[in-house]
Protein backbone atom coordinates (compact mmCIF):
# COMPACT_ATOMS: atom_id res chain seq x y z
CA UNK A 1 0.00 0.00 0.00
CA UNK A 2 0.85 3.30 -0.30
CA UNK A 3 1.22 6.47 1.74
CA UNK A 4 -0.32 9.42 0.58
CA UNK A 5 2.96 10.89 0.35
CA UNK A 6 3.87 8.34 -2.08
CA UNK A 7 0.55 8.29 -4.04
CA UNK A 8 1.74 12.64 -4.34
CA UNK A 9 5.35 11.84 -5.32
CA UNK A 10 4.90 9.05 -8.41
CA UNK A 11 1.26 10.40 -9.07
CA UNK A 12 2.56 10.95 -13.08
CA UNK A 13 3.27 7.19 -13.39
CA UNK A 14 0.44 6.15 -11.39
CA UNK A 15 -1.03 7.73 -14.63
CA UNK A 16 1.05 5.26 -16.49
CA UNK A 17 0.75 1.91 -14.76
CA UNK A 18 -1.34 2.14 -11.76
CA UNK A 19 -1.32 2.01 -7.98
CA UNK A 20 -0.61 -1.69 -8.60
CA UNK A 21 2.12 -0.79 -10.73
CA UNK A 22 3.82 1.39 -8.13
CA UNK A 23 3.33 -1.45 -5.35
CA UNK A 24 4.96 -3.59 -7.59
CA UNK A 25 8.37 -1.09 -7.82
CA UNK A 26 8.03 -0.29 -4.07
CA UNK A 27 8.17 -3.97 -3.05
CA UNK A 28 11.47 -4.37 -5.28
CA UNK A 29 14.81 -4.48 -4.77
CA UNK A 30 17.59 -4.27 -6.95
CA UNK A 31 21.53 -4.81 -6.48
CA UNK A 32 23.06 -1.86 -8.07
CA UNK A 33 27.35 -3.43 -9.21
CA UNK A 34 28.91 0.16 -9.07
CA UNK A 35 28.68 3.35 -8.50
CA UNK A 36 30.18 5.38 -11.01
CA UNK A 37 29.39 6.17 -14.68
CA UNK A 38 26.56 3.84 -15.23
CA UNK A 39 25.55 3.20 -11.97
CA UNK A 40 24.84 7.15 -10.95
CA UNK A 41 22.04 7.70 -13.55
CA UNK A 42 21.02 4.18 -13.01
CA UNK A 43 20.27 4.48 -9.00
CA UNK A 44 19.19 8.26 -9.77
CA UNK A 45 16.64 7.07 -11.63
CA UNK A 46 15.33 3.84 -9.85
CA UNK A 47 15.28 5.79 -6.83
CA UNK A 48 12.99 8.47 -8.41
CA UNK A 49 10.91 6.01 -9.79
CA UNK A 50 10.67 4.42 -5.92
CA UNK A 51 12.15 0.78 -6.62
CA UNK A 52 11.47 0.00 -3.20
CA UNK A 53 15.21 -1.25 -2.09
CA UNK A 54 18.25 -0.04 -3.99
CA UNK A 55 21.54 -2.07 -2.75
CA UNK A 56 24.65 -0.21 -4.49
CA UNK A 57 28.29 -1.70 -3.87
CA UNK A 58 31.51 -0.18 -4.94
CA UNK A 59 34.77 0.04 -3.47
CA UNK A 60 36.63 3.26 -4.63
CA UNK A 61 36.59 6.62 -3.57
CA UNK A 62 35.38 10.24 -4.90
CA UNK A 63 38.02 11.68 -7.27
CA UNK A 64 38.26 14.46 -9.15
CA UNK A 65 38.46 12.94 -12.39
CA UNK A 66 35.28 11.17 -11.29
CA UNK A 67 33.10 14.06 -11.47
CA UNK A 68 32.28 15.00 -15.40
CA UNK A 69 30.39 11.91 -15.34
CA UNK A 70 29.49 10.16 -11.93
CA UNK A 71 26.52 12.42 -11.28
CA UNK A 72 25.83 10.68 -7.86
CA UNK A 73 28.90 12.36 -6.35
CA UNK A 74 29.51 16.30 -5.78
CA UNK A 75 32.42 18.35 -5.10
CA UNK A 76 32.24 18.02 -1.53
CA UNK A 77 32.35 14.31 -1.63
CA UNK A 78 36.18 13.97 -2.46
CA UNK A 79 37.92 11.56 -0.68
CA UNK A 80 34.82 10.14 0.72
CA UNK A 81 33.37 6.05 -0.03
CA UNK A 82 31.29 6.36 -3.56
CA UNK A 83 28.62 4.25 -1.42
CA UNK A 84 28.63 6.47 1.25
CA UNK A 85 27.74 9.74 -1.22
CA UNK A 86 25.67 7.99 -3.59
CA UNK A 87 23.79 6.61 -0.24
CA UNK A 88 23.50 10.27 0.89
CA UNK A 89 22.57 11.83 -2.77
CA UNK A 90 19.40 8.60 -3.64
CA UNK A 91 18.01 9.43 0.26
CA UNK A 92 18.02 13.33 -0.97
CA UNK A 93 16.24 12.08 -3.95
CA UNK A 94 14.13 9.79 -2.25
CA UNK A 95 13.36 9.76 1.28
CA UNK A 96 10.34 6.66 0.90
CA UNK A 97 13.26 4.08 -0.15
CA UNK A 98 15.80 2.11 1.46
CA UNK A 99 19.17 2.56 0.27
CA UNK A 100 21.69 0.38 1.19
CA UNK A 101 25.60 1.07 -0.04
CA UNK A 102 28.10 -1.36 0.66
CA UNK A 103 31.50 -0.43 0.05
CA UNK A 104 33.13 -3.71 -1.07
CA UNK A 105 34.80 -5.22 -4.36
CA UNK A 106 32.61 -7.73 -5.90
CA UNK A 107 34.30 -11.17 -6.18
CA UNK A 108 33.91 -14.67 -7.35
CA UNK A 109 33.39 -15.35 -2.88
CA UNK A 110 31.16 -12.85 -2.25
CA UNK A 111 29.22 -11.97 -5.45
CA UNK A 112 26.42 -14.37 -4.20
CA UNK A 113 26.25 -13.13 -0.86
CA UNK A 114 26.30 -9.75 -1.56
CA UNK A 115 23.41 -10.03 -4.27
CA UNK A 116 21.49 -11.88 -1.92
CA UNK A 117 17.41 -11.80 -2.40
CA UNK A 118 17.72 -8.71 -4.69
CA UNK A 119 15.12 -9.54 -7.68
CA UNK A 120 17.37 -8.22 -10.15
CA UNK A 121 21.27 -6.99 -10.99
CA UNK A 122 22.06 -4.02 -12.36
CA UNK A 123 25.54 -4.58 -14.41
CA UNK A 124 26.93 -0.58 -13.72
CA UNK A 125 30.83 -2.52 -13.18
CA UNK A 126 33.93 -1.12 -15.59
CA UNK A 127 35.48 -4.45 -16.33
CA UNK A 128 34.21 -7.89 -17.72
CA UNK A 129 35.78 -10.26 -14.89
CA UNK A 130 33.20 -8.67 -12.38
CA UNK A 131 30.10 -9.03 -15.21
CA UNK A 132 30.84 -12.61 -15.94
CA UNK A 133 30.64 -13.00 -12.53
CA UNK A 134 27.03 -11.00 -12.11
CA UNK A 135 26.20 -12.82 -15.34
CA UNK A 136 27.33 -16.54 -13.30
CA UNK A 137 24.91 -15.13 -10.38
CA UNK A 138 22.38 -14.06 -12.25
CA UNK A 139 21.30 -17.54 -13.96
CA UNK A 140 22.13 -19.34 -10.13
CA UNK A 141 19.70 -17.42 -9.03
CA UNK A 142 17.20 -16.82 -11.80
CA UNK A 143 17.14 -13.64 -11.40
CA UNK A 144 17.77 -10.75 -14.54
CA UNK A 145 21.25 -9.09 -15.73
CA UNK A 146 20.87 -5.60 -16.89
CA UNK A 147 23.83 -5.29 -18.64
CA UNK A 148 25.47 -1.80 -19.86
CA UNK A 149 29.00 -0.15 -20.91
CA UNK A 150 30.35 2.61 -22.53
CA UNK A 151 33.13 4.11 -23.57
CA UNK A 152 33.83 7.83 -25.30
CA UNK A 153 30.70 8.84 -26.98
CA UNK A 154 29.80 4.84 -27.81
CA UNK A 155 27.69 2.42 -25.98
CA UNK A 156 26.00 -0.96 -25.68
CA UNK A 157 23.31 -2.43 -23.61
CA UNK A 158 21.31 -5.56 -23.25
CA UNK A 159 18.74 -7.51 -20.97
CA UNK A 160 19.28 -10.79 -19.80
CA UNK A 161 16.30 -13.02 -18.22
CA UNK A 162 17.72 -16.44 -17.32
CA UNK A 163 17.18 -19.41 -18.13
CA UNK A 164 15.54 -18.63 -21.29
CA UNK A 165 17.76 -15.42 -23.00
CA UNK A 166 21.24 -15.25 -24.71
CA UNK A 167 23.83 -14.00 -21.46
CA UNK A 168 26.37 -11.87 -21.56
CA UNK A 169 28.78 -14.81 -21.80
CA UNK A 170 26.80 -16.02 -25.49
CA UNK A 171 27.23 -12.17 -26.63
CA UNK A 172 30.50 -11.72 -25.11
CA UNK A 173 32.43 -15.17 -25.16
CA UNK A 174 35.91 -12.93 -25.20
CA UNK A 175 36.34 -10.01 -22.97
CA UNK A 176 37.19 -6.48 -24.78
CA UNK A 177 39.78 -4.65 -23.42
CA UNK A 178 39.32 -3.18 -20.26
CA UNK A 179 41.91 -0.06 -21.01
CA UNK A 180 41.10 3.25 -19.03
CA UNK A 181 39.08 4.57 -21.64
CA UNK A 182 37.80 7.95 -23.00
CA UNK A 183 34.34 8.63 -21.74
CA UNK A 184 31.96 12.19 -22.08
CA UNK A 185 29.22 11.92 -19.16
CA UNK A 186 26.21 11.71 -21.59
CA UNK A 187 27.11 8.25 -22.67
CA UNK A 188 26.61 6.49 -19.43
CA UNK A 189 23.47 8.61 -18.82
CA UNK A 190 21.96 7.23 -22.06
CA UNK A 191 22.75 3.63 -21.28
CA UNK A 192 22.34 3.92 -17.66
CA UNK A 193 18.86 5.27 -18.48
CA UNK A 194 18.02 2.64 -20.85
CA UNK A 195 19.18 0.06 -18.64
CA UNK A 196 17.09 1.59 -15.64
CA UNK A 197 14.10 1.30 -17.97
CA UNK A 198 14.61 -1.89 -18.81
CA UNK A 199 14.59 -2.87 -14.93
CA UNK A 200 11.77 -0.76 -14.23
CA UNK A 201 9.27 -2.50 -17.16
CA UNK A 202 10.98 -5.94 -15.80
CA UNK A 203 9.71 -5.24 -12.67
CA UNK A 204 5.94 -4.35 -13.90
CA UNK A 205 5.71 -6.87 -15.85
CA UNK A 206 5.25 -4.41 -19.02
CA UNK A 207 6.44 -3.61 -22.16
CA UNK A 208 9.23 -5.62 -24.49
CA UNK A 209 12.63 -6.10 -23.09
CA UNK A 210 15.99 -5.88 -24.90
CA UNK A 211 16.51 -9.28 -24.57
CA UNK A 212 18.28 -11.71 -27.20
CA UNK A 213 19.35 -8.19 -28.76
CA UNK A 214 22.34 -5.80 -28.28
CA UNK A 215 21.68 -2.33 -28.65
CA UNK A 216 24.70 -0.18 -29.70
CA UNK A 217 24.51 3.12 -28.91
CA UNK A 218 26.82 5.40 -31.28
CA UNK A 219 26.28 8.96 -29.89
CA UNK A 220 29.06 10.52 -31.88
CA UNK A 221 26.98 10.82 -35.20
CA UNK A 222 23.48 9.97 -33.07
CA UNK A 223 22.76 6.76 -34.24
CA UNK A 224 21.05 3.76 -32.19
CA UNK A 225 21.18 0.16 -34.09
CA UNK A 226 20.88 -2.89 -32.54
CA UNK A 227 21.75 -6.62 -33.58
CA UNK A 228 20.45 -9.89 -32.64
CA UNK A 229 22.08 -12.07 -30.14
CA UNK A 230 21.16 -15.95 -29.14
CA UNK A 231 21.92 -18.21 -27.19
CA UNK A 232 24.73 -20.02 -27.90
CA UNK A 233 24.24 -23.99 -27.10
CA UNK A 234 27.28 -24.63 -25.97
CA UNK A 235 27.19 -21.85 -23.73
CA UNK A 236 29.03 -23.06 -20.06
CA UNK A 237 27.36 -20.55 -18.01
CA UNK A 238 23.34 -20.32 -19.51
CA UNK A 239 23.23 -23.53 -21.68
CA UNK A 240 24.91 -25.90 -19.26
CA UNK A 241 22.93 -24.68 -15.76
CA UNK A 242 19.91 -25.89 -17.76
CA UNK A 243 21.02 -29.45 -18.55
CA UNK A 244 22.14 -29.26 -14.62
CA UNK A 245 18.87 -28.08 -13.91
CA UNK A 246 16.81 -30.67 -15.86
CA UNK A 247 19.26 -33.52 -14.41
CA UNK B 1 29.95 -10.73 -56.78
CA UNK B 2 29.57 -7.70 -54.59
CA UNK B 3 28.98 -7.80 -50.73
CA UNK B 4 28.64 -4.78 -48.20
CA UNK B 5 30.56 -4.22 -45.07
CA UNK B 6 29.35 -2.29 -42.22
CA UNK B 7 31.71 -0.60 -39.73
CA UNK B 8 29.41 0.04 -35.87
CA UNK B 9 30.66 2.67 -33.69
CA UNK B 10 34.51 3.53 -32.89
CA UNK B 11 35.27 1.88 -36.07
CA UNK B 12 33.36 3.74 -38.22
CA UNK B 13 36.39 6.78 -37.25
CA UNK B 14 38.28 4.31 -38.50
CA UNK B 15 36.88 3.44 -42.31
CA UNK B 16 34.44 4.14 -43.84
CA UNK B 17 30.63 3.26 -42.34
CA UNK B 18 30.13 1.40 -45.59
CA UNK B 19 32.04 -0.02 -48.07
CA UNK B 20 30.33 -2.35 -51.22
CA UNK B 21 33.28 -4.15 -52.68
CA UNK B 22 33.76 -7.29 -55.19
CA UNK B 23 35.01 -10.08 -54.00
CA UNK B 24 36.03 -13.73 -55.72
CA UNK B 25 34.08 -16.85 -55.21
CA UNK B 26 35.67 -18.50 -52.05
CA UNK B 27 36.47 -15.39 -50.07
CA UNK B 28 36.29 -15.78 -46.41
CA UNK B 29 34.91 -13.55 -44.23
CA UNK B 30 38.70 -12.50 -42.45
CA UNK B 31 40.42 -12.45 -46.13
CA UNK B 32 37.66 -9.45 -47.15
CA UNK B 33 37.81 -7.35 -43.80
CA UNK B 34 41.54 -8.22 -44.62
CA UNK B 35 41.20 -6.92 -47.86
CA UNK B 36 39.22 -3.56 -47.17
CA UNK B 37 41.83 -2.68 -45.17
CA UNK B 38 45.17 -2.94 -46.89
CA UNK B 39 45.97 1.04 -46.75
CA UNK B 40 44.63 1.69 -43.75
CA UNK B 41 46.76 0.38 -40.68
CA UNK B 42 45.04 2.01 -38.24
CA UNK B 43 41.75 0.17 -38.81
CA UNK B 44 43.70 -3.43 -39.26
CA UNK B 45 45.47 -2.67 -35.96
CA UNK B 46 41.78 -2.18 -34.21
CA UNK B 47 40.54 -5.12 -35.95
CA UNK B 48 42.99 -7.75 -36.21
CA UNK B 49 45.87 -9.29 -33.92
CA UNK B 50 49.41 -9.39 -34.80
CA UNK B 51 48.70 -13.03 -36.70
CA UNK B 52 46.17 -11.90 -39.06
CA UNK B 53 43.16 -13.40 -37.28
CA UNK B 54 40.28 -11.16 -35.86
CA UNK B 55 41.05 -9.80 -32.42
CA UNK B 56 38.70 -12.18 -30.38
CA UNK B 57 36.18 -9.70 -28.85
CA UNK B 58 35.14 -8.24 -31.98
CA UNK B 59 31.41 -9.11 -32.64
CA UNK B 60 30.79 -10.24 -36.86
CA UNK B 61 27.44 -10.82 -38.80
CA UNK B 62 26.99 -12.55 -41.51
CA UNK B 63 23.64 -11.24 -42.90
CA UNK B 64 22.50 -11.00 -39.22
CA UNK B 65 23.69 -13.89 -37.91
CA UNK B 66 26.61 -14.32 -35.51
CA UNK B 67 30.15 -15.57 -37.06
CA UNK B 68 32.60 -16.35 -34.07
CA UNK B 69 35.90 -14.51 -34.67
CA UNK B 70 37.51 -17.42 -34.56
CA UNK B 71 35.58 -19.25 -37.23
CA UNK B 72 35.88 -16.27 -39.91
CA UNK B 73 38.45 -17.61 -41.85
CA UNK B 74 36.91 -20.59 -43.10
CA UNK B 75 33.42 -19.18 -43.46
CA UNK B 76 32.95 -17.84 -46.51
CA UNK B 77 31.07 -14.39 -47.97
CA UNK B 78 28.54 -14.82 -50.72
CA UNK B 79 27.09 -12.19 -53.14
CA UNK B 80 24.76 -9.71 -52.07
CA UNK B 81 26.09 -11.02 -48.57
CA UNK B 82 26.29 -8.15 -45.49
CA UNK B 83 28.76 -8.49 -43.12
CA UNK B 84 28.69 -5.90 -40.04
CA UNK B 85 32.05 -5.51 -37.68
CA UNK B 86 31.34 -4.24 -34.53
CA UNK B 87 33.82 -3.56 -31.34
CA UNK B 88 32.18 -3.76 -27.79
CA UNK B 89 33.03 -1.58 -25.01
CA UNK B 90 33.94 -2.33 -21.40
CA UNK B 91 33.96 0.84 -19.17
CA UNK B 92 31.07 2.23 -16.46
ZN1 LIG C 1 25.18 -18.09 -22.36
Amino acid sequence: MLTEREQERYHRQILLFGEEGQDLLKEAHLFIAGAGGLGSPVSLYLAAAGVGMLTIVDHDMVERTNLNRQILHRDRDLGRPKVDSAQDTLREINPDITVRGINATIQADNVADLVGKADGIVDAVDNFTVRYLLNEVAFAKGIPLFHGAIQGFYGQAATIVPPDTACLRCMFPHPPPGEPAPVIGVTPGIIGTIQATEAIKYLLGCGELLTNRLFIWDGFRTRAEEIRVQKNASCAVCCRSMGEKEA
Amino acid sequence: MSVRIRFFARFRELADPEIVTEVREGTSITALIYAVTENNQAARDAIFDQEGGFRRYVILMQNGARIETTRAGETMVADGDEIAIFPPVAGG
